[in-house]
């Protein structure tokens, strides 16, 4: 995925029609979906379009197995469905993002218009309907603030999954991982702080042995900015340990923190 | 639709409404509601509703009809799971599950072929909706919509068909149509435009 500044950049409202078919590159569902946030005719715009592209699908309306019907009803019985999305922590007014394409993520103001916020709002739209996603871990991804494209990337990635877990000395880890891109970003919340001359560092343990992935940067109300780790193997778990100040060559401590990469 | 009738409704099944804001749909919306509330009955009557034209659109991106199987059981989880997100100033219903179940079909294929060449399914897979035309419920729907799309000009539909049946970005529908990507994404936004106008006038 390059990011470079594209001759359409400056009307990303073009990209309306390609928008509403899923004819758009990641990238450029993010770009575009900026430029939604700010444009209140894209939104009566695009419920149009999505009138269209839904009589595309009517158009191959097809029935499906019944077996497949009474899989899915079966299935529903024990999933448990998402809440409504009410307000944020802070936030005074309901967070409006749903599953479609169909129009505008607000943001507040404040929150600085950076791509990846851009991408994690593209993610979590993604990710509400993937399912699972707690609201927790939708408000840790959002406030997570990023410097780094690659985070977008595995953000949006097709395949990207969303785990988390509890950390075994207090607070939260999140992991959004691409299998495909062979990376993961890596968030906490809620980890207590470190006395002294010690810091978290982060792992892939693994067949391949243990690597560091790098140490977490000291935490922003209560949050560890997002970590990128590449270069993952098949049966990789992440681990979190408590080093010496500098970070260690191997764990030197028994992990807070292990969890499978699915 | 009532609750009551939702068992019933299981089976083969007429599809009902095209996204075009039928009264239909807002019964639709009605009993997205009720699943968002946890009402079994109700995903029962919303999987009747919408299961064909889900498994119609996963199945013309996807092809495969295992893969495509797999995923319209998960966009129709996913309505069970995200129903409480539905909004309805923002569209209809109908419109909320097809394009779930669209994405999820552009994913599925993206993800699989991110690495391939694309182009060598050119061929094959323009215009895929002929290809299960037939098994189609909805006749007057389609027959709508594919009259609708005959009033198009041809790059017009050809980039709307390719991006939405054939899973392409627009960028790949133009190198396939060796057009500029500006124009392409025109057409696209110009095409929808006109199937709407057209639908919506008949």
């Amino acid at each position: 995925m390059r990011w470079r500044r594209r001759p359409e950049a400056h009307a990303p409202h073009t990209l309306a029609g390609a928008y509403a078919l899923n004819a758009v590159t990641a990238a450029d569902r993010i770009r575009f979906e900026r430029h939604l946030a700010r444009c209140r005719a894209c939104t009566g715009e695009l419920r149009e379009l999505g009138e269209a592209t839904a009589a595309l699908a009517g158009a191959v309306a097809v029935d499906p197995p019944a077996e497949l019907i009474q899989r899915v009803i079966a299935e529903s019985a024990r999933t448990r469905q998402l809440p409504p999305l009410v307000g944020h922590a802070g936030a005074g007014r309901r967070a409006r993002r749903g599953p479609a394409t169909q129009g505008v993520r607000r943001r507040r103001p404040a929150f600085p218009r950076r791509l990846v916020s851009a991408a994690a709002a593209a993610f979590l739209v993604a990710g509400a309907v993937a399912g699972g996603l707690a609201l927790n871990a939708e408000r840790d991804l959002l406030a997570a603030q990023s410097r780094d494209h690659t985070i977008a990337q595995v953000l949006t990635a097709p395949d990207a999954v969303l785990l988390t877990a509890r950390v075994r000395a207090g607070g939260t880890a999140t992991v959004v991982m691409s299998r495909h891109d062979r990376a993961l970003v890596f968030m906490t919340v809620g980890l207590p702080a470190l006395a002294g001359a010690r810091s978290y560092q982060l792992w892939l343990m693994g067949p391949r042995g243990d690597r560091s992935v790098g140490l977490l940067p000291p935490p922003r109300d209560g949050m560890t900015s997002p970590v990128i780790a590449r270069g993952l193997s098949p049966g990789d778990w992440v681990g979190l340990t408590v080093e010496p100040a500098g970070g260690a060559g191997t764990p030197t401590s028994t992990p807070i923190l292990m969890l499978k990469l699915v | 639709m009532g609750i009551s009738d939702s068992r019933a409704a299981l089976g083969p099944r007429r599809l009902t409404g095209a996204g075009l804001g039928h009264a239909t749909d807002a019964s639709l919306e009605g009993l997205l509601n009720q699943v968002a509330r946890g009402d079994q009955a109700a995903f029962e009557a919303v999987c009747a509703r919408t299961g064909p034209v889900v498994f119609g659109v996963v199945r013309a991106v996807v092809r495969d009809p295992f893969q495509a199987e797999e995923v319209a059981q998960e966009v129709l989880l996913d309505v069970w799971r995200a129903a409480s997100r539905f909004e309805p100033g923002k569209g209809s219903a109908q419109a909320w599950v097809t394009t779930i179940a669209h994405r999820r079909a552009i994913d599925r294929v993206r993800a699989e072929q991110r690495a391939a060449d694309r182009q060598l399914r050119a061929a094959s897979h323009a215009i895929a909706y002929d290809d299960v035309a037939e098994a189609v419920q909805a006749r007057l729907d389609r027959e709508r919509v594919q009259r609708c799309l005959g009033c198009l000009t041809s790059l017009q539909r050809e980039s709307v068909t390719l991006a939405y049946y054939g899973g392409y970005t627009f960028r790949e529908v133009a190198r396939l149509l060796g057009v500029p990507e500006g124009t392409v994404k025109t057409r696209m936004r110009d095409g929808l435009i006109r199937l709407r106008d057209c639908l919506g006038g008949e």
